[in-house]
């Protein structure tokens, strides 16, 4: 063992060990840097399409791939690249925010039912239940009607449909922590509760909740253009693939390369994040190994 | 086995009565007064009081709340207010052809998870491995909706060898009813036999290592008869439960591809009720749903337990 290594504490070991298994999965890598790209592409839209995404000229209309329009024009005479590239924004916007919110809410409940547990442990158990009894898409669709549609409301509608699970996950893992040696050693020198949860439990559950990241994201990002192919999450003209799917099922027949290109981004987006998460599991949990 | 029954159907029923109140507050919460909709267009005060006082509008929360749950639980929902039909009866009407839609997205889920899970898990590590793992991921990463219009494009515009969409009900024309359930059966199927072949295949692979597929082969069994009769057969068990836990994930793809394909399924009627701002019959779809699919995770349960005996004794008690 080199001194550099020696100096590392454990965890930051741990963290170079698994940097180290995931480089080894091209898979994993793959998925890795077409996500990457997809959120430099949502941050850096304005400079990377070449017009605008609501600018139309009504002479080029559903005129197919040329130099000048690289995936062609839409109905309205738009750039289908720069709109691609434009919707990424939504996308990315609500498969993050999405998963941020619900884990700002999940993850402390579930970390106080599998803490605590006694009378809160049930209560929330039962509550997530409850949630869990309305199909996904059937939550989202209610809470935009109630909310109305749009990019915001979906968005906190899909972290409301992501909290259940993940208020369960974090619990589970919470119970398992709980009973390690560090954590009863921590109680015996009279750490607070806020200690040990804040400095012992969550850090060690941080490969669990980025795994959990990489199942919610792409699930939001499949959610969002959902919700507005339906009409009730982006609201056009403001690009977003679903409202562009929406807008092409008409031209299906005349201008197919409508209906791909946008469906293509959705797909690679969250197979990017579904490859990365799928490497993610395996390295950490030692069972898929193996 | 009865206690556990018991409390199963005692938690079951928990969630149902904490989900009509999250039904009933939810509708609470819709913009809108369902006084100035049911008075359409006389929106005179004496109106809108006779409205108010017709449908108790004004009696406090829990006692309108109990009012509609003595209603709902024996099937009336109310009146729709824009087509002026029982919701009940408006929901009886849609629900065959979303439970015909689910049906078959689960055949076609089993028919094409479960040998793909068996050859993967047999030949770990081998090229049909690879690429049927590699399939489901792309499975579970398509989006149904886009996968749909991919099909129609293909089958219903350039080959021209299934209609795009439609429904022609299965008493009249069970042909041409399969054919045009056809394409929404297999959006809906692929992204469960994704999640089927995946839990097909691990645990096929926990099963072929154990001890009584050991002794099956040791006492002399056809390698058929071991993989069919012996892994296969508790394989089974987990599947049951993973397609019974993907219900919800169907009724969910129902509304989209129900939608896209044209089906005048259970799906479509709630985006209908939500685009018309359809009080009543949001309330009844929504609660509906909701029943459905803690009955359906109750079903699921108590048949797993049934065929697998270790749970009933020990578990449980979660």
């Amino acid at each position: 063992m080199t001194t550099a290594e020696a100096v590392l504490s454990p965890r930051a070991r741990q963290r170079r060990r698994m940097r180290r298994r995931l480089l080894r999965r091209p898979l994993a890598v793959a998925g890795l840097v077409v996500a990457l790209m997809f959120v430099l592409m949502a941050l850096f839209a304005p400079l990377i399409a070449p017009y605008s995404p609501g600018k139309s000229d009504f002479s080029a209309a559903l005129s197919g791939p040329s130099s000048q329009h690289l995936f062609g024009t839409d109905d309205l005479g738009r750039d289908i690249f720069s709109r691609v590239v434009w919707s990424a924004r939504a996308s990315m916007q609500a498969g993050v925010f999405a998963t941020l919110l619900a884990m700002a809410v999940a993850v402390p409940i579930g970390l106080v039912a599998g803490y605590y547990r006694g009378w809160i442990d049930p209560v929330i158990s039962r509550i997530t239940d409850v949630v869990l009894a309305f199909p996904f898409l059937i939550i989202a669709v209610g809470l935009a009607a109630i909310l109305g549609p749009s990019l915001k409301n979906a968005t906190i509608a899909l972290g409301i449909a992501a909290m259940p699970i993940l208020v369960r996950v974090t619990r589970g893992e919470t119970l398992a922590l709980r009973e390690e040696d560090y954590v009863k050693a921590a109680v015996a020198n009279g750490a607070s509760d806020f200690v040990i949860l804040g400095r012992h439990i969550l850090p060690n559950m941080t490969g669990t909740l980025l795994v959990q990241a990489t199942v919610w994201i792409p699930r939001s990002i499949i959610g969002e253009a959902l919700l507005s192919f339906l009409g009730l999450g982006v609201q056009p003209p403001t690009p977003s693939w679903g409202v562009m799917l929406s807008a092409a099922q008409p031209f299906i027949d005349q201008a197919p390369r409508l209906v791909i290109f946008p469906g293509l981004a959705i797909f690679l987006a969250t197979l990017s994040f579904n490859l990365l998460g799928d490497g993610l599991r395996d390295i950490l949990d030692p069972k898929t190994r193996a | 086995m009865r206690s556990f029954l018991l409390r199963r159907t005692g938690a079951a029923l928990i969630v149902i009565f904490l989900a009509s109140v999250v039904v009933f507050l939810g509708l609470q919460a819709l913009p809108g007064s369902p006084a100035l909709t049911l008075a359409g267009e006389d929106r005179s005060p004496q109106a809108i009081a006779e409205i108010v006082k017709k449908f108790g509008l004004d009696d406090p929360l829990p006692v309108q709340y109990f009012n509609w749950l003595g209603h709902a639980l024996q099937g009336d929902f109310g009146v729709s207010h824009r087509t002026g039909l029982s919701v009940g009866e408006t929901i009886m009407d849609r629900i065959p052809i979303t439970l015909e839609l689910a049906v078959l997205s689960i055949i076609v889920a089993l028919v094409l998870g479960i040998p793909a899970g068996v050859i993967s898990a047999y030949k770990r590590g081998s090229l049909p491995d690879h690429a049927s793992g590699l399939l489901a991921l792309v499975g579970l990463s398509i989006p149904h909706f886009w996968l749909g219009l991919l099909l129609i494009l293909l089958f219903a515009v350039r080959l021209r060898v299934l209609p795009a969409s439609g429904y022609v009900p299965f008493t009249e024309d069970p042909i041409e009813n399969l054919r045009r359930m056809a394409m929404p059966a297999f959006v809906l199927g692929t992204g469960v036999s994704a999640v089927v072949m995946r839990q097909m295949r691990s645990s096929m692979l926990d099963s072929l290592t154990a001890d009584y597929v050991r002794t099956a082969r040791a006492k002399g069994l056809s390698e058929r008869s071991v993989i069919v009769g012996h892994a296969m057969r508790n394989s089974m068990l987990t599947v049951v439960t993973v397609v019974g836990l993907e219900f919800g994930a169907l009724i969910s793809g129902a509304v989209i591809t129900e939608q896209i394909f044209v089906i005048p399924g259970f799906g479509r009627l709630t985006i209908e009720a939500v685009n018309q701002r359809d009080y009543a019959l949001i309330q009844g779809v929504v609660f509906v749903a909701a029943v459905g699919y803690v009955v359906v995770n109750l079903l699921v349960d108590v048949t797993y337990s049934y065929l697998n005996p270790r749970i009933r004794v020990s578990g449980g008690s979660v």
